[in-house]
């Protein structure tokens, strides 16, 4: 019933899904490379060497261009809170409607005021204040973050709220809604993991620039803090934010972890599946192969630990797409497993000086970069298929939360239309983006645009 | 409690309109006053990567609107489905044609670019101006709260009304003459040289036709919602916005006499300012009226959230403005001044 095709509640879903995953494929990106540019402005202005500042300015036209389709993309998702989930937005407006308003007034203000004096602003302001707007830029962008978190991990964990005399949600307690638990975790899970994205990406243009033996020293500015900052951040990314998250998800969505491992019988000595696939209708994993205890130690502790099956729970209280979520969360996991080791070998090879001459891997580091976005896009479904078929966990169904007066047809037609304009998008994006990385980083001290623009 | 916070959210969405109101004005009037490809960059300079901060006001309407009146959020956004997403597609469009349109030193490629942007500002303004007569005419709310509009029904303004009829077509055709005047003043103050010229003259002509178009406007919001005058002249805030549009209308009038452009842009920009409160305030509290019944429209008091909510968004909202003013002092000083083709025309914009 639930994913029917005649379903309203399927067509929004869906376009929620689609331009959320489109969207967050940006400030993934802005929130990752953020501290690298202060980090790179803040040793131009230690040491007054020339290469970091050519590497903050190269990087700022990439940000700037990841800010941009953020931005337009971005509008489109606060309006479809209204739009399509109207009775989600009456039911718990007071209390979400707080966090996206403060992700404009405190974050985006913040970050859209100071881009353009990051961008354009070098000569104006003078090294000082540059490297301040590089400051207030990546704070604004990872407050814009922390903002939308919060609002997300109300509906995974609501805390901190009341129920009014309409029905409605109000807010009972501030500071517990701010700093709900559930966003502490998840915040540091997903910051790290921006930042694994960001990580990637340098390094793999670092590693394009290495192949083709262009602009040595920027060359090794990027793979240097590339690999070492992505393996710090991968590292970080399992362990603690990704096991704490589990954990999470272990204390409060039982029924999600069960659906997430495949489990559907509950028991101690729980077992994490390396391989295995789940079949719905004969409530098992086919062929499974399982580190036995694993999930039981990972989850509460000890490998006795008793680890809840989805028989215990009556199946419409399941995540209702089982299998998606499974498999996201699994590949989610193989897949930072090998950026761990993969970075771990890179970082081995930088400090012995071997990179350079390691063609492989070079290859290798270049054509990674998509990975990490599959793997954040895949956390993201984990969290969201995994609240279903809850949009406030425990509180309020999915299928009451959409428009009723918006047909179907509407939903289709608006559907198809973000499709058409989100592929010209991404073309538009990855043709600039393409240009700005073959045209390199500026090597002459002052960039070749000449006069700074007076905007 | 909830009149402070109707307030808040009409000045964020006055804010908006009249920062970004300028900006779709500049991009009607783009193909008019700059004739040659150095001169339509200095016109998109003079907007310079500014939209997007813009756009931001838009953004905290929109969550600020959510958090404070939930309940019309979700009446009008999904009642207004289609009409919401032909905007905020317009402004996807808008913000990549002055994102990335110097990007590129190519004729085709800013053509192109110059084109969407020309476009998209147009729709722009008439959906806004459509969207603005909507919310004077009202729109068909049944007993639930609900509403569900075709684009067109018989173009009349009462019972099962469509989103563009008589009144709300007129009201778009003047938002984009009002938005161009106030776009070409803005270019006035912005530019040099030909450019300026040219904007100087289409914002005197523009002008001529704007005024007594506002008035015809005003006797047409009369005729469609004859009891919006009795609740606005019980409003101090109706009077005040009134004071606001005859001081800016005159500001407008001698900054142009005298040639100068500062005080024509206040004028103009406060004139818009004036008229969009003076509406927000005659129609308070209604916040969403109901041509098919009066008992079923919405009232800023029977859509607003619980009195918790609005305390905490009370809280951390005037910390938030006072930190947005400062950005707001940091921006503007460091565009101040005009924009010319001499300096400007190697950068990106």
């Amino acid at each position: 019933m639930n994913s029917g095709l005649t379903d309203p509640a399927f067509w929004s879903r869906l376009q929620f899904a689609f331009t959320i995953t489109y969207h967050y494929l940006f400030p993934q990106l802005t929130m990752g490379l953020a501290w690298f540019l202060v980090y790179w402005k803040w040793r131009a202005l230690k040491t007054g060497e020339e290469k970091y500042n050519q590497a903050a300015r190269f990087w700022a036209k990439i940000f700037g261009l990841n800010f941009a389709v953020g931005v337009v993309t971005g509008i489109p998702m606060e309006f479809q809170f209204g739009t399509n989930w109207a009775d989600f937005s009456r039911y718990s407006g007071g209390v979400i409607g707080q966090t996206l308003a403060m992700e404009g007034m405190f974050a985006f203000f913040l970050e859209s005021a100071f881009i353009g004096a990051l961008i354009w602003g070098e000569k104006r302001l003078g090294p000082r204040a540059h490297f301040l707007a590089a400051i207030a830029v990546a704070t604004g962008s990872w407050l814009s973050g922390y903002f939308i978190l919060v609002t997300n991990a109300f509906m995974q964990h609501p805390v901190g709220y009341t129920v009014a005399p309409d029905g409605s949600l109000a807010i009972a307690s501030v500071s517990a809604f701010l700093l709900n638990p559930w966003v502490i975790v998840q915040f540091a899970h997903n910051q790290t993991a921006a930042v694994v994205t960001g990580a990637f990406v340098i390094t793999a243009v670092g590693a394009f620039y290495a192949l083709r033996g262009l602009h040595p020293t920027q060359t090794q500015l990027y793979l240097r803090a590339g690999t070492l900052v992505g393996l710090i951040a991968s590292l970080l990314v399992a362990f603690p934010t990704g096991d704490q998250q589990a954990k999470m998800v272990g204390d409060h969505q039982p029924v999600t972890l069960a659906a997430m491992e495949g489990k559907f019988v509950g028991g101690p000595m729980a077992g994490v599946a390396l391989i295995g696939q789940p079949n719905v209708a004969k409530q098992r994993l086919d062929n499974p192969i399982e580190v036995p205890g694993a999930l039981s130690f990972l989850a509460y502790g000890t490998f006795q630990s008793y680890v809840h099956g989805l028989n215990e729970y009556p199946q419409d209280t399941w995540p209702d797409n089982l299998e998606l979520l499974y498999y996201a969360f699994h590949i989610m996991i193989t897949l930072g497993t090998i950026f761990i080791l993969l970075m771990g070998y890179a970082t081995f090879e930088v400090w012995r000086g071997a990179l350079p001459s390691n063609r492989w891997l070079l290859w290798v580091l270049m054509l990674a970069f998509p990975f990490p976005y599959i793997a954040n896009t895949l956390g993201w479904m984990t969290a969201e298929l995994g609240r279903q078929p809850w949009l406030i966990y425990g509180l309020f169904h999915t299928r009451d939360g959409y428009s009723k007066v918006v047909s179907n047809g509407d939903t289709i037609f608006t559907l198809i239309g973000f499709t058409g304009l989100y592929f010209v998008l991404g073309l538009l994006f990855l043709f600039l983006v393409g240009r700005e990385i073959s045209h390199g980083p500026d090597e002459e001290v002052v960039a070749s645009r000449g006069e700074e623009p007076f905007l | 409690m909830i009149e402070t916070w109707y307030g808040v959210v009409s000045f964020l969405l006055i804010v908006y309109v009249v920062l970004d109101g300028r900006n779709f004005g500049v991009g009607m009037l783009h193909w008019l006053v700059a004739r040659n490809p150095e001169e339509r960059r200095q016109v998109v300079a003079a907007i310079g990567p500014l939209w997007s901060w813009h756009e931001v006001w838009l953004v905290a309407f929109g969550g600020t609107l959510l958090a404070a009146f939930p309940k019309l959020m979700a009446s009008a956004f999904s009642g207004y489905y289609l009409a919401l997403f032909l905007i905020l597609w317009c402004l996807l469009l808008r913000g990549m044609a002055l994102e990335v349109g110097g990007h590129i030193p190519d004729r085709m490629w800013q053509g192109f670019w110059d084109f969407v942007f020309v476009v998209s500002s147009f729709l722009l303004a008439v959906l806004f101006g459509a969207a603005g007569g909507n919310m004077a005419r009202g729109v068909p709310l049944d007993a639930d709260q609900n509403f569900s509009m075709a684009f067109f029904t018989d173009f009349g303004v009462r019972g099962n009304v469509g989103l563009l009829d008589w009144y709300t077509v007129s009201v778009a055709l003047f938002a984009v003459v009002m938005l161009a005047a106030h776009g070409a003043t803005y270019l006035t103050l912005k530019t040099d040289g030909p450019v300026h010229d040219r904007s100087e003259s289409y914002a005197k002509w523009l002008w001529l036709i704007a005024v007594p178009f506002l008035l015809i406007i005003s006797v047409e919001t009369w005729f469609v919602r004859p009891n919006l005058s009795g609740h606005g002249f019980n409003n101090p805030f109706f009077w005040l916005g009134m004071i606001v549009i005859v001081v800016s209308g005159c500001l407008l009038f001698s900054g142009f006499l005298r040639k100068n452009e500062m005080r024509a842009f206040l004028g103009s920009t406060f004139l818009l300012a004036g008229m969009l409160a003076t509406g927000a305030a005659a129609i308070f509290p209604v916040m969403l009226f109901s041509t098919l019944a009066p008992e079923n429209s919405l009232t800023a008091y029977s859509v607003a959230s619980g009195p918790g909510s609005l305390f905490m968004a009370s809280l951390w909202w005037p910390v938030a403005f006072v930190l947005t003013g400062a950005y707001f002092i940091f921006i503007s000083r460091r565009y101040y001044g005009k924009v010319s083709i001499k300096r400007d025309n190697q950068g990106f914009y």
